[in-house]
Order: structure tokens, then sequence, then C-alpha cells
């Protein structure tokens, strides 16, 4: 599903130079649960960007269902990210004036889905889809952003420190909605994190550092939200 | 400091607006200083003229100043408030050490710089522009008015609105630095207007346009007093060259582009800011550039055309006005609506607003989600 062969990033020019990606090649399979891990600064964020097609790589390829997206140009760059990719961020990200049920709409209009009422039924927002972001509370935000991004159908769901913000409790909660999303539609996630612990509910687990993976591994035995460590 | 003089200095849309304000006033109240010193020597058949003129440049000068004086004061509120939000963690950081509000908000002095700089560029202006005024008198048979330097025009001009400026930012200032550090470091978002959910099943850009354009009403307001300023100013230049001189016509003109430019790009930039996030979402999500022009901007054109048409509108009344109650007893061209005025106003308007739209939509490409993940 996803390929990506020596990606090198190099952010500044010159003396000012630093490199976010040495060469970084990994392979995630379709339908696949993937977490890349590292601390602060070693370049998991970067590499998020790169396989998602928001930013370039300063050298290296990536290919995401069968597509170069390395290759595209702008315009259809935007158009694949339209048709495949969906994020969740740590920062939720929602429109604070706009209801939860336009916030959804947001994905669930680009994908031309008109059920998307059941993923916020499913997210347990029904009875809030009419209140602001900022009558909620952290977890319940985590939901609406994480049922945003299902109304669009992804094939692959890209993570960005996804219970970074949130308490134990909803951690789990939020990761346990994911995991239950991931084996009722099938796509394929890729969560950055540094908590090691969530590593252990991922097919495939990246250590990143220093901008280079240090370590791969499979877990046989994958755990659930509520069964890992925190 | 958290503050410098350089953030003062960029405040260069109230230079504009204060340049414009003390421009206008001295120009005409230096005016009415001046030809009150004659008034024993006008005969008695141009005294009504004589009075006209004295009421006129009492009239534009209450008119425009006092409006303009008000943009000033809520151009400066609103740059403050944009300031503070933009800065509210590093001030956290510093209320958080410790520093008392006083000391941070003292800082704040500096954006009245911009207000004495626009002052002294507006009354050395008026002083510069001074001889078309006269000019005007002299061409209508009234005695010649000497061009006089008033100390007290300089103070009440320049130098006192420096100084309310300069303790109005920093009183702002402090009252805005009454919020807990905690929601200062978390980077308190601007608050936004209470917007009715609606009760239709809208599409998501339909929903996004109206709830962008409700939700800032004051952004609404700054765009519809651009085009305002606009449409009234340049179509009341064009007609007033008939009525006075063609160089009073310019000069309104060219105020009326400037404090449409700078009110607009203003409004514009604090839009695509506060719509960063937005933005760089649907970016992510796989929304195209024209999507969020039409959603994001695209609201503002409602208040962009009432505005023009308010412009149109109150630039019509207002010569009309000024021609039945003020010169009613003197004899000039008599007005009626410029319709070729209005039509090339309009296009060049439609033009030059579309242009600034897809400029500032081009601009927000910059904007990525990333940058705003890790700020």
């Amino acid at each position: 599903m996803i390929v990506a062969q020596e990606l090198t990033k190099i952010y500044g020019s010159g003396e000012a130079a630093c490199g976010a990606l040495k060469g970084v090649s990994l392979e995630i399979g379709k339908g696949e649960c993937a977490v890349i891990l590292g601390q602060s600064g070693s370049g998991k964020s970067t590499l998020l960007s790169v396989l998602s097609g928001l930013e370039r790589p300063t050298a290296g390829k990536v290919i995401c269902d069968g597509e170069e997206i390395t290759a595209m140009n702008e315009k259809q760059l935007t158009d694949f990210r339209k048709r495949t990719v969906g994020f969740v961020f740590q920062q939720y990200f929602l429109l604070p004036h706009l209801t939860v049920e336009a916030n959804v709409r947001l994905c669930a209009d680009l994908a031309k889905n008109k059920d998307y009422g059941e993923i916020i039924r499913a997210v347990g927002l029904w009875e809030k889809r009419t209140r602001r972001p900022k009558e909620l509370s952290g977890g319940e935000q985590q939901r609406v952003s994480i049922a945003r991004a299902l109304a669009k159908k992804p094939k692959v769901l890209f993570l960005d420190e996804p219970t970074g913000a949130l308490d134990e409790e909803t951690g789990r909660n939020v990761l346990d909605l994911l995991c239950k999303a991931q084996q009722e539609i099938g796509f394929t996630a890729v969560m950055v994190t540094h908590n090691p612990s969530i590593a252990d509910m991922a097919d495939k687990v990246f250590v990143m550092n220093s901008g280079k993976i240090a370590d791969m591994r499979t877990n046989a035995q994958k755990k659930t939200a509520f069964e890992i460590g925190w | 400091m958290t503050v410098s003089i350089k953030d003062g200095l960029k405040l260069f849309a109230i230079v504009v607006v204060f340049a414009c304000v003390a421009f206008v006033c001295t120009f005409f109240l230096n005016f009415y200083l001046d030809a009150l010193t004659v008034r024993d020597l006008v005969a008695e058949a141009a005294l009504p003229l004589y009075e006209a003129q004295l009421l006129s440049a009492k009239l534009t000068c209450l008119i425009s100043g006092l409006c303009l004086l008000l943009v000033s004061v809520v151009l400066v509120t609103f740059y403050i408030k944009l300031y503070l939000d933009s800065h509210a963690k590093q001030i956290g950081i510093l209320k958080a050490l410790g520093i008392p509000d006083i000391k941070i908000a003292s800082g704040f002095w500096v954006f009245g710089l911009s207000v004495l700089i626009g002052g002294l560029i507006g009354f050395g202006g008026g002083y510069a522009f001074a001889p078309v005024v006269y000019g005007v008198m002299d061409g209508l048979d009234l005695p010649e008015v000497p061009i006089r330097f008033h100390g007290e025009l300089l103070f009440f001009l320049v130098i006192l609105p420096f100084l309310c400026f300069s303790a109005f930012s920093i009183a702002y200032a402090l009252l805005k630095l009454r919020l807990p550090v905690s929601a200062l470091l978390r980077g308190k978002e601007g608050k936004t207007a209470k917007v009715r959910a609606s009760k239709k099943q809208r599409p998501f850009l339909t929903e996004l346009f109206f709830g962008t354009l409700r939700s800032r009403p004051a952004l609404a307001f700054f765009v519809a007093f651009a085009c305002f300023c606009f449409s009234a100013m340049l179509q009341m230049g064009f007609s007033m060259k008939d009525l006075s001189s063609e160089t009073m016509g310019i000069t309104i003109a060219v105020m009326g582009v400037l404090l449409a430019a700078c009110s607009l790009l203003l409004a514009m930039t604090m839009l695509v800011r506060s719509n960063a996030e937005t933005i760089a979402l649907m970016r992510a999500s796989g929304y195209r550039l024209r999507d969020y022009w039409a959603a994001v901007l695209g609201g503002y054109h409602i208040p962009a055309f009432v505005g023009f048409a308010v412009g149109t509108v109150y630039q019509y009344g207002l010569l009309k006005l000024m021609l039945e109650l003020v010169f009613k007893d003197v004899e000039i061209p008599d007005y009626s609506f410029d319709f070729v005025v209005f039509g090339v106003v309009l296009a060049v308007f439609v033009v030059l607003y579309e242009l600034t739209t897809v400029l500032f939509t081009l601009s927000a490409r910059k904007i990525s989600i990333r940058a705003l993940s890790t700020e």
C-alpha cells in the first residue's frame, strides 16, 4: 500500500541546513496498522507529512496505493489527498464556528458520503451534533476529528499523535474507537506517537532516531487499547 | 519589552488613515481660522458665499475628521487585538515569569507612534495643499486670505492624538492582559461571534461560506468600510471637479483609494490569518484553491457590495445636502447623479476587489498544516 524509498528531507540551506529524514525506506501493507515511534525531533512527523503528500521530500520516492506521489504536481497531489487519505491531528483542527455535523461534512462532502450521520453515531456524538467544538471536551473533539477523517472513507488514515493531548482513559477510548473503525472499514493506518505502549497495538512498528529508522518490528499478537500500558 | 518600535511602524494602515485625518482637518481648520480674520473685508454681496465657505470647511472637517478618527481608533484596537492574539504565548510566558501586566502593557505605547507619524505627514500635507483651498476662495472674488501657521492645530491634531492613542493602546492591552496565564499559553483563539446552527442541511462549503461571514462581523464591517470609502470618495472626487476644483476632486479620490486599500488589505490579512487552520485543513483534505476562495473569502462579497452601494448613496446624498443646505444662496452648477462615473467606478471596483481576493487566496497556499502543528 505504501512504499517509501530512500527518503531524505532537508530543511534550510547552507550552514543552516538540517536533515530531518536521512534515507528512510519502509513498506506498509494494505489494511495494516503501522506505528512510527520516536522521541521529539526524531523526524517521525516529517516522515508522516512526506508519506501523506503534505510535504515533498528533498530526495527519494513515495508510492501510495500504486501511485508515485512524489512525482505528482500540486493539482494531482490535491486530487490524491481528496481520493485517498484522511488525517487526524493532535490539535484536532476543528473549525470553531461550525457545528460537529458541519465539521464532519468537511470530508463527507468530498467523498459524496451521505451516510456520515452513521459515523457521528458510531463515535457517540449524535446527540451533540449541533454543538460547536468549544462546547465539547478534548476527547469529544478528537472523536469529531476522527469522524471527520472517516467520513471521507479514506484508503489510508494518517494520525499524528492522536492521543497526545488526552488523558489516559480518554486516550484509550479514542484508540479503541480507531481500532474498531479500522477492523470494520479496513483502511491502512499510519500513526505517529512517542508513547511506546501504543506500538503494541500495531502490526508494524518503525522506531525512528535522528532522521533514520533505527528499528523495525512486527507484532504477531496485537493488543487492544485496554490491554496496553500507558 | 514585548513590543518593538518596528511593530509600531508596521501599522502602515493607521499611518495612512491618520495622515488623512490630519490632512483633512489641517486643510480645512487652518482655512477656517485664517478666513475668520478677513470677515470685515468681505463685501455685503459676497457674505452668503463667504459664510457658505466657512460652514463647508467646518462641516467637511467635522464629518470626515470624526469619521476617520473613529476608523483610526477601530484600526488601532484591531491591530493590538491581532498582535495580542498572535503573541499570546510569548506574553503568557512573560506573565508566568512574574512580569506585571502594567510592565508588559507599557510597551504598547509604540502603537501611538503610527498616529504621530501619520499626524505629522497629514499636518505637513495640509499646509502644503493649503494654497489650493485658499485659491478656490480667491477665484470666487472673496478677499485674499493669508496662510498662517497655527501652533494649536499641531497640538490638537498631532501631539494630543499621539498621547491619547498611546494611552489608549496601553489601556486596551491591559484590559486584554487580564486573561489567565493558562489561556494565554494555550494560544487563546480570538473570540468568534455566536452563530446559530442552521436547521437546514446545507453542503459544507455553503455552511462555511455563511459561517465564516457571520463569525467575524468586525471583519465584514472592515471589508464593507473599505468598499464604502472606495465607492464614495472616488465618485465624490469625480463629481467634485465640476463643483469645486479638479485638485480637490483628485485629492478626495486619492484619499479614497488609499483608505480603501489600507482597510481592505488589513481586513484580508486578518481574514486569511484568522482562517489559517480552515485553509490548511481544507488543503490537507483535498479541497482546491478555488473552493476556499469561494467559501472563505467569497462570503465577504456581500459586505463588499453592500459597502459599495451605501458609498454610492452616501456620496450622492452628501453632495446634494451640501448644495441644498450650505450653498443654497450661491450659484453653483446643478448636480445630478452621474451614471457614467458610477459605471466606471463599479467596473474598476469589481476588477480590483476580485484581484485582491485572488492574490490573498494564492498567498494562503503557503499556509501548511504541518507548520500549524509545530507552532
